[in-house]
């Protein structure tokens, strides 16, 4: 029974991490639709850009240090032992290298539209397509108001039937608890029909 | 100087470049932490490392329950890549415990897929 020894000082089993990944265009709402359902503030975390994964900048200019690209994520406790984090990735595509950390083992990815630039949310959806993980297409209703019908924007992004597509009000909580269902439910479905 | 003009929101720009809390160095021996790895302090050691800057015993302050490497990271105001040599350091004099997160393995996890889509109904 020498386990019995180091009870009292063993810590509690840590809580069991989730992630999901926000995703879309610059300023498309992605801190406003985590903030909306995050338990504490949105929070900005920052990581340093190096030479190695960026090559040469936009300047030209080679190893230049300090540059740093901005994520913001959020945090919900889910009962007694479940964490989920939410990443919003940053916003310029030329900060793509740090999509791979950030979407490595997440259950899957909100893509934010903006239905007026449309086209900036491309990379997005074409980056979870080519990694194959479940994705959610959230058409943000700016206003309150739904400017495009879902067959409309779904026909804009070109995506298959199986990726949802939803109208979200970032700021509302049941509208971004209403999406993030929905992609669970995706990536459910996915784990299911392959652990048959 | 051109990186802090694209820097958002209002943060007061660092008197110090943030590798100098590091000594310059960028990695640390071992695998690399996940953003969502816990950190969190281990026993009642005050055996900090030789050389340990302020944001060490912060750190370690912070940890006292566990918090992830970003949220530790946001909370001090350095970048993620600081963080993580300041709590490797931290790991190798035996102060503080980093949980790997399992996150590749639960993503596909059937069992806990379900519990997360009954947390998230239950908000």
């Amino acid at each position: 029974m020498a386990s019995a020894l180091f009870d009292h000082v063993r810590a509690p089993a840590p809580p069991v991490a989730m992630k999901i990944v926000v995703a879309g265009g610059f300023a498309v709402g992605k801190t406003t639709f985590i903030g909306s359902i995050s338990e504490i503030e949105p929070l900005r975390t920052e990581a340093e850009m190096t030479v190695e994964s960026l090559g040469v900048d936009r300047s030209g200019q080679v190893g230049k240090s300090g540059t740093t690209v901005a994520m913001d994520f959020g945090r919900i406790t889910l009962g007694t032992d479940m964490v989920l984090y939410m990443f919003g990735t940053p916003g310029q595509d030329r900060f793509w290298f740090l999509w791979d950390e950030l979407v490595r083992g997440a259950v899957g990815g909100v893509v934010l539209v903006d239905t007026r630039r449309v086209a900036e949310c491309f990379a997005a959806v074409d980056y979870f397509e080519a990694l194959g993980i479940p994705f959610v297409v959230a058409a943000n209703m700016f206003d309150g108001v739904a400017t495009h019908h879902p067959r409309a924007v779904r026909e804009a992004l070109a995506v298959p039937a199986n990726v949802p597509i939803v109208l979200c009000d970032a700021r509302r909580k049941t509208h971004v608890q209403e999406t993030l269902v929905l992609l669970v439910e995706s990536a459910l479905r996915r784990a299911q029909k392959a652990a048959v | 100087m051109g990186p802090s003009e694209h820097r958002e929101g209002g943060r007061h720009p660092r008197l110090v470049r943030p590798y100098v809390l590091t000594r310059g160095r960028t990695h640390v021996p071992g695998p690399l932490m996940a953003l969502e790895a816990g950190v969190r302090r281990v026993g009642e050691t005050n055996a900090f490392p030789v050389g340990a800057p302020p944001e060490s015993r912060r750190i370690v302050d912070l940890c006292e329950s566990p918090m992830s490497l970003a949220e530790v990271a946001a909370r001090m105001f350095l970048p993620i890549g600081v963080v993580r040599v300041l709590v490797g350091d931290l790991v190798g004099a035996g102060v503080v415990a980093v949980d790997d997160p399992h996150l590749v393995e639960h993503a596909t996890d059937v069992q806990l897929l379900e519990r997360l889509l009954d947390g998230i109904r239950a908000l």
